[in-house]
């Protein structure tokens, strides 16, 4: 008797649960249908941050760009700058003052109006005395800016220490570059990094750790209202459980497309693009000690490794092979460099030469995990570990997690190995942001990973700063290309091939050079 | 009868019982577990594969041809190529080397060690039985391949160390073991008449005490290797085992898992080679148990 009672709670708890549930459900889909356009675009992991001065990773800058506007922009499929908050600009004869005139009627999301003060604002929080350790960008970005004034609402002048050609590219970058609202940072302090407020297309709605971020479209936005109404990243950290999630329909689109799914995704309708990445996959050799400094041992390892192989069969063609540290659609790119080609006869042939007539033993570094520029993470190094030992070469390889890897490779004297796996993806789309990682000063910040100096490179490097025609830059990086080919501190391997994947029936989806994706013109059908 | 015929059926009777000894009767209830002969002769053949791996294997385990990487089994390369176009049947069968030779070793120092711990711990009692079994029951309390993974993380990653980590973390099960024995065996009167007629511990513990718990070790031993093969593997799976380009069925697994979809021959076979040597080594151990203590079976 009791249990029958008891029973019968129970059903009817159940029922009235259901039925409230399906309730709910229902009024959400009839307003989904009619009124909203959802898109969910699925990413590996949360960004760092949400606000641009303190982050330094592409997840958080994929959400960023979409937030904020910055004064130039870069068009929608190459790293040319075009007006965005600035309709127009100019620069003064020895290139140190930059006058920026600014779009008018243009509000944050808050409400705030944007103006020349708000310019300065986000621009002076990243200089001394108020930038910190804790701005990866901002010594980068804003390294050659001396002051900003105002000069009246719509105007704004950004004074150089120094003519510096980058800058304008700087100023459309994703990270320390875009325009806060200054009242939303004062409202929200230390919070603001999960309170982002920007003058951008979208609007920022929550954010859920690890799980999503939504943004509602902008209504007043001043490059046209967003075509669809809610943009939803979601975090789904594996790459085959984000292509079977794309697969069955619960997102609209995702990037870092594993290689090895790209045959299933295309058989079951999915479209994959792949666009040329602005990145670069290299092997590092340690130039400052033994045994690499010497250019000849440096030669014969560059002739030992088979890149042609590795790009077709390790990479499975999803990645271009490299010519020099610059990828192809650079400016700048010099298209006739001839790096030292596979040939382990001449590369037995240098070793002897060398000194090293019976082969010798070395030490490679690298990292464990797969990078956007090098997909098959440790494998690289094991195929490279196979190339080298027909050449009499027996190479031990030391592999460690990327975030302790980072603290191995960045001492001055790297202790642990003789050469080492790396890779580079493009800030600004500047030739100078790839070409800089050879200059001699950037060894303490270790950003020079092969410990490579050459006073040569560096007298060029700063040549083509102080030169603001394109054309006459192209000659002196050209110059400069010329010899690290010849001088050989990295084996250049590869450009990965950047991949994102869409459900078909969506418009205008398309993967920036930067790696981002710009959703203003994005359409779902 | 004759008297010669009637000599001949004594003599023959004699030769039964002569002829009759423990290893024998043992061997004979060996022989009828059709399963434990099966994974016999299949642990020999491994063995003689893995002594002769340079000799059988057609290609060279580590020499890979970037061409040829990610084939199907062909009759060229019967169990297909992997990532870096090497021969995936040569670097199963120098795999078997290395996880043998572990297996073996990680054993054999794990049952040295914990042998005299357990019977230092049985024989002795009180204190020095306290502290000894405390620190096992303490290993005990972590998943081995939990402690393994620590271990490995102070001593660095290589096959050497693999052998240490692994022999140091299954060492209590057999100290446990053998405590446990002695303990049972140690009142009996053979060992109280050898103490009574002054014999000294040590004598008393290997010469009274060890043969009679011989066969309990024997059995956790051999369980113990295939124990010891898969911990291998996982360590090798978790890419701090065996370092490459070195051939080991458990790295070979945790390379080719990113493959598994569009080539999946890459973790097919050392997958399989695991499984099959690991069920082996489990179908011999139950076996001898059954053989060497036949109380048990009944």
């Amino acid at each position: 008797m009791r249990r029958k009672t008891l029973f019968l709670v129970l059903a009817v708890a159940v029922m009235s649960l259901l039925l409230a549930g399906c309730g709910g459900g229902d009024e959400k889909a009839q307003t989904s249908a009619e009124k909203e356009k959802v898109f969910v675009f699925a990413q590996g992991a949360d960004p760092r941050g949400l606000d641009p001065a303190y982050v330094d990773d592409g997840e958080s800058a994929k959400v960023m760009v979409n937030i904020y506007d910055n004064l130039v922009r870069y068009k929608p499929d190459s790293t040319e700058i075009e007006p965005a908050l600035a309709t127009s600009w100019e620069v003064n004869e020895d290139k140190t003052e930059w006058t920026f005139h600014l779009r008018k009627d243009v509000k944050f999301h808050d409400g705030t109006p944007f103006n020349a003060e708000a310019v300065k604002f986000s621009i002076e929080r990243q200089l001394p005395p108020n930038r910190t350790d804790d701005m990866p960008y901002a010594s980068f970005v804003f390294g050659p800016v001396k002051a900003v004034e105002v000069v009246d609402e719509y105007t704004v002048k950004i004074i150089l220490k120094e003519p510096y050609a980058p800058f304008l590219a700087n100023l459309a970058m994703c990270m320390a570059a875009p325009i806060v609202s200054p009242a939303a940072v004062e409202k929200y302090g230390d919070n603001y990094i999960e309170h982002p407020v920007g003058t951008g297309p979208f609007k920022f709605v929550e954010w859920k750790r690890g799980q999503h971020i939504q943004l509602v479209a902008n209504d007043d936005y001043w490059d046209g209202r967003p075509k669809i109404d809610k943009l939803i990243f979601k975090f789904v950290k594996e790459n085959s459980v984000r292509a079977s999630e794309l697969m069955t329909g619960s997102i609209d689109a995702m990037d870092g497309v594993d290689p090895n799914d790209v045959k299933t995704l295309e058989e079951n309708g999915m479209i994959v693009a792949k666009n040329p990445g602005m990145n670069i996959n290299y092997l590092a050799f340690f130039c400052n000690k033994e045994p690499f400094n010497n250019p000849k041992l440096r030669q014969a390892v560059s002739h030992a490794i088979n890149r042609d192989a590795i790009v077709e069969h390790l990479y499975q063609g999803l990645a271009q092979k490299a010519n020099g540290p610059l990828p192809p659609f650079l400016p700048g790119y010099d298209k006739d460099l001839k790096p030292y080609e596979y040939d382990p006869e001449k590369a037995k042939q240098l070793l002897a030469e060398a000194g090293y007539p019976d082969g010798l033993k070395l030490t490679l570094l690298t990292y464990t995990n797969p990078r956007p520029y090098n997909t098959v993470g440790q494998k690289l190094a094991e195929a490279i570990q196979n190339d080298l030992q027909k050449v009499g070469i027996d190479v031990e390889i030391k592999a460690y997690p990327w975030a302790e890897y980072k603290k191995v490779v960045s001492p001055v004297i790297v202790e642990e190995g003789d050469m080492m796996i790396y890779g580079w993806i493009g800030d600004n789309g500047d030739p100078d942001n790839f070409l800089t990682l050879l200059d001699s000063e950037e060894i303490v910040r270790s950003l020079n990973t092969a410990k490579y100096s050459n006073p040569e490179v560096d007298r060029l490097l700063e040549e083509g700063r102080r030169e603001f025609d394109m054309d006459k830059r192209a000659e002196i990086y050209s110059e400069l290309q010329q010899i690290l080919v010849k001088d050989a501190p990295w084996v250049f391997i590869s450009h990965a091939t950047a991949m994102t994947a869409e459900r078909p029936g969506i418009e205008n989806f398309k993967l920036h050079p930067t790696g981002v994706i710009y959703f203003h013109d994005v359409d779902k059908k | 009868m004759s008297e010669t015929a009637k000599a001949a059926a004594s003599e023959a009777v004699l030769d039964n019982i002569e002829t009759y000894s423990p290893v024998r009767e043992f061997w004979r209830r060996l022989r009828k577990n059709k399963l434990a002969m099966a994974s016999l002769v299949f642990l020999v053949g491994l063995t003689l594969v893995a002594i002769f791996a340079p000799y059988i294997a057609p290609y060279d385990p580590i020499d890979g041809v970037m061409s040829d990487s990610l084939q199907k089994p062909s009759s060229e390369h019967w169990l297909g190529t992997d990532e870096l176009g090497r021969d995936i049947l040569s670097r199963i069968i120098f795999g078997a080397r290395i996880s043998l030779r572990v297996g073996l070793l990680a054993v054999a120092i794990a049952l040295s060690v914990g042998t005299v711990l357990g019977s230092i711990a049985g024989y002795f009692g009180g204190r020095i039985d306290n502290i000894i079994m405390r620190f096992m029951d303490v290993m005990l309390s972590f998943p081995s391949l939990l402690l393994a993974i620590a271990f490995m993380a102070a001593l660095g990653k290589g096959v050497e160390n693999a052998v240490i980590a692994i022999s140091i973390v299954t060492m209590p099960e057999y100290a446990r073991i053998v405590r446990g024995s002695v303990l049972s065996v140690k009142e009996n009167e053979y060992v109280q008449a050898a103490r009574a007629i002054g014999n000294k511990d040590a004598a008393i513990i290997f010469k009274h005490i060890m043969p009679n718990v011989i066969a309990p070790i024997i059995v956790r031993g051999t369980l113990g290797i295939s124990t010891a093969i898969l911990e291998t593997a996982a360590l090798g799976f978790l890419g701090l085992g065996v370092q490459p380009p070195d051939a080991e069925w458990g790295t070979m697994l945790g390379a080719g898992r990113s493959y598994m979809f569009n080539a999946p021959h890459l973790v097919m076979f050392p997958g399989i080679a695991i499984t099959l040597t690991v069920m082996a080594f489990n179908l011999l151990g139950d076996g001898l148990r059954d053989a060497l203590d036949p109380r048990l079976k009944q």
